[in-house]
C-alpha cells in the first residue's frame, strides 16, 4: 500500500509539471476535436503527430498521444448526441438514446451525464491500472519466448474474434499483416527480405505509412466515393442546462457503475478496447435496466452506460501495452510505434527502468480526464460550431497534415509514396469488407512473433510441443482455441453479428 | 455461379498475396525447424494465407449472402495493359539501371503510368486523383517547397471530390499554407523547404 502511494506520488509529480500539463491539455483538446469531427479518428491523428513527438521528451510525447485517445471518447459522444452521427466508432450506440434525448430538449442532460459518467469511469480505470499493472508485469518478466509467442497468438486471435464481419477474413488479414511486418532486414541472418531491390524497404515498411494509408487516406476516398452524401444537421443550436438533475443522477448511477466495470474488464482483453466496451455495455444495460422499455426513445441509461464503458475500456487497454508490450488494438499499436521511435522497448521492464514515464503517464490520464470534464462542458458551443464545417473543407486539411506527417518521420518521399499505395490497398479492403484493424496488429507483431518463435524452437531443439507443454503457454493457446471455437458456434455467431450491426 | 462478389475478390486477393510471399521467399534460405532461416516463417504464413483465401474464395460460390460480382467498376483493358507494363518494367529493372541517367527518368514515368493504369482500371475518381496528388506532394516537396506543393495537393484533392468551388478552395489553401508553414516549419522546426530550392 505504501508503495502504491509512493508510485502515485511519483506519477503525479511528473504529470503535474507545467510542461506535461500543457501536453496533456493539447492531447485531450486535440482528441476531443477529432472525436467531434466525423471522418477522422484517433489512429490517423496519432499517426500524423508521430513526427512531432520526436522533438518531445518521451514522457510528454506519450502523455499527449494517450490524451488524444481518451479525449476522442469524450468528443465522439457530443456529435452522437447532437447530430445523430457518431464522431467516433465508439459512440455509435450513444446515438440511439442520446439523439432522442436531444430531440426532447434534454441535450444538456445527455451531454452532462456522458461527461460525468466518463469521468467516473476514467477515475476507476486509472485505479485499476495502478492496482493490476505491477503484479501483471511481475508475471510477464518470467515469460520465456514460448510464452510470448503464445501470448501474441492469443492477442491476435482476440483481435479477430472481436472484429466485425467474417472471422476467416479477419484471420487472413492478421496473416497478411504479419507478412507485411516481415518486409525488411531479417534480424537473425541479415538478409533483406521482400524489398524488391528498393533500398528504402530494407528498414521495413514504415508503420506510419501503413496506419495513415489504411485508416486515413482510404477513409477519405471511401467517404468521397459515397454517392448518398451524409447530411450533418446540428439539431440543437444552443445547449442549456448542462448539469443533469438529481433525478437523472439517481436514474443513471447504476448504469454508470455497470458500464464502468464492464468497460474496464473488456478493455484489458486482447482485441478489446473502447469500441467493444460501448457495444457490450449498451447491450447489457438494455437487458438489466428497469427502464429498458424506453431504450431507443431517449433513456438516460442508454447514454450513461456506453459512454462510461468506452472511456473505461480506452484506459484499461493500456494495461497489456504497459505490462506485456503487446498492443490490444490499433491505437495501442501506435503507442508502441511512438515508444520505439523514442528508443523505448515496450514490455514489463518499462515499469522498473523508467518509473517516471510509467507512473507519470498513468497519473496524467486521471489529470486529463479531470481537464476534459471541466473544460468540455463550457466549450461545447465551440464544438457545435465546428460541426457545421462541411467535409469538403475538412478533407484537404486532413490530407495535407497526413502528408506532412508521413514525410517528416524520416524526411522520405518514399514513405509518402507507400502511404498512397496503402491508401489504395485500404480502399480495396473497405470495398471487400475486410477489417483493417487486425492487419495493423499483425503488422506490428510480425517481427516480434518471428523472433520469439525462433528462440522458442531453438530452446526446445525444434520440438513444437514446447508451446503446449509449458503450462502458461499451453493455457494461453487453449484460451485462443476456445475463443475461435465458440465464435464459430452458430448461436454466438448470430449474437456477434447482431452486436456489430451499426444502425 | 458466383453468389458473393466480395468474397470472390477478397479470396482471390488473399491467395495472390500468399503465393507472392511464398514465391519471393524461395530466394532465401529455409533453414530447419530448430534454426529457422529467413524464408521459414513467411513461407508458413503465406501457405496459411493461401489456405484461408481458398476457403473465402470457395465460400463465394456457396454463400447465403448475395453480393454483386461488380464490386469495382472494372475496366479490363486498362487492368491488363497496366499489369503487362508493370511486369515488363519490373523484369527490365536492371536494363534501365544500366542505361544511365537520362532513360531513368523515362523509367520512372513508365512505372508511374503502369500504376495509374491499374488504379484507373478499378478506382473511382477520388481514388486516383488523391493518390497521384499525394505521390506528387511527396516527391516535389523537397525541390519546390511547401507553399507550391501544398497548393498542388489541396487543389487536386478538392477537385477530386464532389463539389469544387474555386474561391472556397483558394481560401482553404491560403489558410492551410499559412498554418502549416507557421506550425510545422517555424513552430516545430521540421526540416521542410518553404520556397523552391532547385539547386
Amino acid at each position: 500500500m505504501d508503495q502504491l502511494v509512493a508510485h502515485l506520488a511519483l506519477g503525479f509529480g511528473v504529470a503535474l509539471s507545467v510542461q506535461n500539463l500543457l501536453y496533456c491539455l493539447t492531447g485531450v483538446l486535440l482528441g476531443t476535436l477529432i472525436g467531434v469531427l466525423p471522418g477522422i479518428g484517433p489512429v490517423a491523428t496519432m499517426a500524423m503527430l508521430l513526427p512531432v513527438t520526436f522533438t518531445l521528451p518521451p514522457t510528454s510525447a506519450l502523455i499527449m498521444l494517450a490524451g488524444i485517445y481518451y479525449g476522442a471518447q469524450y468528443g465522439g459522444s457530443t456529435t452522437a448526441i447532437l447530430v445523430n452521427i457518431p464522431g467516433e466508432a465508439t459512440s455509435v450506440v450513444t446515438c440511439l438514446d442520446g439523439y432522442q434525448m436531444a430531440r426532447q430538449g434534454r441535450a444538456g442532460a445527455a451531454l452532462g451525464i456522458s461527461a460525468i459518467g466518463s469521468f467516473i469511469a476514467g477515475t476507476f480505470a486509472t485505479l485499476v491500472i495502478v492496482l493490476f499493472a505491477p503484479p501483471l508485469a511481475e508475471v510477464a518478466l518470467k515469460f520465456g519466448p514460448a510464452e510470448y509467442t503464445s501470448l501474441m497468438v492469443l492477442g491476435l486471435v482476440g483481435a479477430t474474434v472481436l472484429a466485425h464481419g467474417s472471422l476467416i477474413k479477419a484471420i487472413a488479414m492478421v496473416l497478411l499483416g504479419l507478412l507485411l511486418g516481415l518486409v525488411g532486414t531479417d534480424v537473425n541472418s541479415g538478409v533483406a527480405r521482400f524489398n524488391f531491390g528498393v533500398a528504402e524497404l530494407t528498414d521495413g515498411i514504415s508503420f506510419a505509412a501503413v496506419a495513415m494509408g489504411v485508416f486515413g487516406f482510404a477513409e477519405i476516398v471511401a467517404n468521397l466515393d459515397q454517392t448518398g452524401k451524409v447530411k450533418r444537421e446540428v439539431f440543437v443550436k444552443k445547449v442549456s442546462n448542462l448539469l443533469p438533475t438529481l433525478q437523472d443522477f439517481k436514474d443513471s448511477s447504476g448504469s454508470i457503475v455497470r458500464g464502468t466495470i464492464l468497460g474496464s474488464l473488456l478493455g484489458i482483453l486482447p482485441g478489446g478496447g473502447a469500441l467493444l466496451s460501448s457495444f457490450a455495455a449498451y447491450t447489457l444495460e438494455k437487458k438489466v435496466s428497469w427502464n429498458s422499455a424506453n431504450f431507443g426513445k431517449g433513456a438516460i441509461q442508454g447514454v450513461a452506460a456506453p459512454e462510461s464503458a468506452n472511456n473505461a475500456g480506452a484506459q484499461t487497454s493500456f494495461i497489456p501495452l504497459l505490462t506485456l508490450g503487446i498492443p490490444s488494438n490499433p491505437v495501442m499499436a501506435l503507442m508502441i510505434g511512438a515508444m520505439m521511435i523514442q528508443g523505448i522497448a515496450p514490455g514489463p521492464q518499462v515499469m522498473n527502468e523508467r518509473p517516471q514515464l510509467f507512473w507519470g503517464m498513468i497519473a496524467s490520464m486521471w489529470v486529463g480526464n479531470l481537464m476534459l470534464v471541466i473544460l468540455n462542458l463550457p466549450l461545447i458551443g465551440i464544438w457545435i460550431k465546428l460541426l457545421t464545417i462541411p467535409y469538403r473543407i475538412l478533407y484537404p486539411a486532413i490530407l495535407l497534415f497526413c502528408c506532412i506527417g508521413v514525410y517528416s518521420v524520416q524526411n522520405s518521399p518514399f514513405d509518402v509514396l507507400l502511404t498512397a499505395l496503402f491508401g489504395i490497398v485500404g480502399y480495396v479492403f473497405v470495398k471487400l469488407e475486410c477489417e483493417p484493424a487486425p492487419l495493423i496488429l499483425g503488422f506490428i507483431l510480425g517481427p516480434l512473433m518471428e523472433e520469439n518463435l525462433r528462440r522458442a524452437m531453438l530452446l526446445s531443439r525444434g520440438n513444437p510441443m514446447t508451446f503446449i507443454e509449458r503450462p502458461i503457454s499451453g493455457a494461453m493457446l487453449a484460451v485462443a482455441a476456445f475463443l475461435l471455437l465458440i465464435t464459430m458456434a452458430p448461436a454466438v455467431r448470430k449474437t456477434r453479428e447482431e452486436a456489430f450491426v451499426e444502425d | 455461379m458466383i453468389k458473393n462478389g466480395k468474397d470472390f475478390w477478397a479470396g482471390a486477393m488473399f491467395i495472390a498475396f500468399g503465393i507472392a510471399f511464398m514465391v519471393v521467399s524461395r530466394d532465401y534460405s529455409m533453414g530447419s525447424s530448430v534454426r529457422m532461416g529467413p524464408a521459414y516463417f513467411p513461407t508458413v504464413l503465406g501457405g496459411l494465407l493461401v489456405a484461408l483465401g481458398a476457403v473465402v474464395f470457395v465460400r463465394a460460390f456457396v454463400s447465403q449472402l448475395r453480393q454483386s460480382f461488380a464490386v469495382f467498376r472494372f475496366r479490363w483493358g486498362l487492368a491488363i495493359a497496366g499489369t503487362v507494363l508493370g511486369v515488363v518494367m519490373y523484369q527490365s529493372f536492371a536494363w534501365w539501371v544500366a542505361m544511365g541517367k537520362g532513360p531513368q527518368l523515362l523509367q520512372y514515368v513508365l512505372n508511374a503510368l503502369a500504376l495509374i493504369l491499374i488504379v484507373l482500371s478499378f478506382g473511382p475518381k477520388p481514388l486516383f486523383v488523391i493518390t497521384l496528388a499525394v505521390i506528387a506532394f511527396g516527391y516535389l516537396l523537397k525541390p519546390f517547397g511547401l507553399v507550391i506543393t501544398s497548393a498542388i495537393l489541396i487543389f487536386a484533392s478538392a477537385w477530386g471530390g464532389h463539389e469544387f468551388k474555386a474561391r472556397e478552395v483558394l481560401i482553404i489553401y491560403v489558410v492551410l499554407a499559412l498554418f502549416s508553414v507557421g506550425t510545422f516549419v517555424f513552430g516545430l522546426g521540421l526540416p521542410i523547404n518553404i520556397w523552391p530550392d532547385l539547386g
